[in-house]
């Protein structure tokens, strides 16, 4: 684990920013997050390893979004290579945050953090360079759909972070990409306010080449009559951890999460997420789907939190998981947490295979196995797919993932 | 009748499902134009006949042989037997969450034509075709935009089986039970549809309970199955008997047999 030799013996820079100094202080002491915690135990150990066993990399290489824009009217960055332009007009601006307020939007985030909890966000704050921590302010309305690309360079470990601050009334539709190369790792965290009144559609998509790894994390506070929506797709990672963590932070907020991941070979792919719901009147409405086949492992631990203080929460958390193979292993563990006595709160899990006499009605009517599987999954997918903020003409996600082979 | 070659021979057929004989050397042959009826208590085999036939994976035939057109098909993929014109119309019509009726109707259409090596449609040519045999079992196209099967009802199921049917044009047609759930009007709907879809080079193979389907649609054949076998086989009148007399009257004819 060439990366941790290097926290542990204060050889990762020679000249570090104030925030990689702070995180490396964090870490120095007990570098690796707790592996026999119930957050971490699942985790593939070897593969865990491998995915901090690269160089760091602060320079990006060029890389494309991985479908074209037809339309003027979206904005796209990419993380480290471009700048962004600030953008002031009539009806909304988009503006970088200057470094201050980066540091000190950072440092208030790290001092609530735990170290085996948040070790995914405090190795991304040490490894990430300066130029690789996007800082947005967004005000107005009527903003253009903003789409964001992040991505891993070959033989190397990346760091990208985002941070993005959704001002009181807006309204954003926003799309996040993760791309993974062939032998790379990457370390990605997202942290999102969404001010008062404000309305945030949210899509993450994440995948990888041969031999990808992800550590992925999106932190979210929502304050009151906010709304978020997010649907995320994880698949082709040979390790990947998607850690979500969402905090209504006065309650009296709405949020719909859709979210799937796919494995298959020896991949393996966790889904951890935690909604904390800090005052009364909290909507959550979560599902989240694994798709499993051949020797590869699927992972998701939800857990919902309602204190005394979130009187009349509303909280659904359902897993629904696949199994296509004998081989592939599936964990689902949907918690609640619930101290308020007035709530609404519910979960479930179901692990089922492809239904057998669905395939047969399908092949009686002349549709091959492989074709009424197609269908079948499609069917699955579907639900998460048109979740996620990005019209079918843009970017096909559904035929992308059948055609997969 | 008989002077063509049978469209379907299923010669003193033996089948299981796990270990467990279910079919006990069942024989029936199925001419072109000729409508059969298979009537049997619950639980005689029936169903699983029609499953047997149409490929159903979860069935091993033991003994015997199934001809379809001349060619033992024992060892053909369901896909292959349906698209080579074997259909099933299923009791219990499944429902597949997600998956569109349209795009499954489209597929399963192209599938057949592919076979017969005609022009496969595409999405505008196939909405042609399929609101005109919508009519025959006056289907709403309302249905064709909802996921198959899914929150039908009982009748909709039905008439969406004969639907497939009327698309799929069908060599032989095993239609398990098509009449059950349906009322009065519905039943008349569904039968009309079949008799029109029915010509003098398909053979249909009705299975039921009751008379009010071959009230009808008039079977030339009546066959009485029990404990996976078909005990009887006689003309029309056979199924007013047992109407009449239930199916206690057929155990005599186990114990003579």
């Amino acid at each position: 684990m060439e990366i941790i030799e290097r926290i542990k013996t204060n050889k990762l820079f020679s000249n570090p920013t104030e925030i990689q100094k702070l995180c490396l202080k964090k870490l120095q002491s007990n570098p690796l997050p707790n592996l026999k915690s119930e957050l971490w135990r699942l985790s593939n150990k070897s593969k865990f390893s491998n995915f901090l066993d690269f160089s760091l990399n602060g320079n990006s290489t060029n890389f494309e979004f991985p479908y074209q824009n037809n339309s003027k009217n979206i904005i796209r960055l990419i993380i480290g290579e471009n700048s962004p332009t600030n953008i002031n007009n009539e009806d909304y601006s988009i503006n970088e945050l200057n470094n201050e307020e980066l540091i000190a939007y950072i440092k208030k985030n790290l001092s609530s953090f735990d170290q085996n909890e948040n070790w995914s966000e405090l190795l991304n704050l040490c490894l990430s360079f300066e130029q690789n921590i996007l800082g947005l302010r967004i005000q107005g309305t009527k903003i253009p759909p903003l789409e964001i690309l992040s991505h891993a360079s070959n033989d190397y470990i990346n760091a990208k972070t985002l941070i993005l601050i959704v001002e009181k009334n807006c309204n954003l539709d926003l799309l996040q990409i993760n791309l993974g190369t062939e032998n790379s790792s990457l370390s990605h965290s997202t942290y999102l306010c969404l001010e008062e009144n404000s309305f945030v559609n949210h899509g993450m998509v994440a995948y990888g080449e041969k031999k990808s790894n992800l550590l992925n994390s999106l932190n979210v506070i929502q304050q009151q009559n906010s709304e978020y929506n997010l649907g995320t797709l994880h698949f082709k990672f040979n390790y990947a951890r998607f850690e979500i963590r969402i905090k209504q932070s006065s309650g009296n907020a709405r949020t719909n999460i859709k979210g799937m991941q796919i494995t298959k070979n020896d991949e393996q792919i966790a889904t951890y997420t935690k909604i904390e719901f800090n005052g009364p009147n909290g909507f959550l409405d979560q599902i989240n789907k694994s798709l499993a086949d051949d020797k590869s492992h699927a992972i998701f631990e939800g857990s919902i939190i309602v204190p005394k203080i979130a009187q009349k929460t509303d909280a659904s958390q359902l897993s629904r998981n696949l199994l296509l193979s004998n081989h592939a292993q599936i964990d689902t563990k949907p918690q609640l947490e619930i101290i308020a006595d007035d709530v609404k709160c519910k979960h479930g899990a179901t692990i089922s295979q492809l239904n057998e006499e669905e395939l047969f009605y399908m092949r009686s009517r002349g549709l091959t196995l492989a074709e009424a599987s197609k269908l079948q999954l499609g069917s699955f997918f579907k639900e998460i797919i048109s979740f996620i903020p990005v019209p079918k003409g843009r970017w096909d996600l559904l035929n992308k993932l059948l055609k997969q082979d | 009748m008989t002077e063509s070659n049978p469209i379907l021979e299923v010669n003193n057929l033996f089948a299981s499902t796990d270990d467990l004989p279910i079919l006990k050397g069942v024989s029936i042959t199925v001419y072109p134009g000729e409508i059969h009826a298979i009537m049997g208590r619950n639980g005689c085999g029936k169903s699983t006949l029609s499953k047997i036939i149409a490929g159903h994976p979860s069935y091993n035939i033991t003994e015997g042989e199934i001809n379809f057109s001349g060619k033992n098909v024992n060892s053909l993929e369901p896909e292959e037997r349906a698209q080579s014109g074997i259909f099933l119309g299923f009791q219990y019509p499944i429902e597949i969450p997600g998956v569109s009726n349209l795009e499954f109707l489209r597929v399963s259409t192209n599938a057949r034509r592919k076979f017969l090596k005609k022009e496969e449609l595409d999405t505008f040519d196939f909405e042609d075709l399929v609101k005109e045999k919508l009519e025959l079992v006056k289907m709403d196209s309302a249905f064709l935009s909802r996921s198959v099967n899914q929150g039908f009802s009982g009748g909709e199921k039905k008439r969406n089986e004969i639907l497939q049917m009327a698309l799929l044009e069908p060599k032989i047609a095993i239609l398990d039970e098509t009449d059950s759930g349906l009322d009065i009007d519905a039943l008349r709907i569904v039968a009309s549809g079949i008799k029109k879809i029915a010509n003098n080079k398909t053979g249909i193979i009705l299975i039921t309970h009751y008379q009010r389907l071959l009230d009808e649609i008039k079977p030339d054949y009546v066959h009485v199955m029990s404990d996976g076998q078909i005990i009887k086989t006689g003309g029309s009148d056979l199924a007013l008997e047992l109407e009449k007399n239930g199916y206690e009257w057929t155990d005599n004819f186990v114990k003579e047999k």
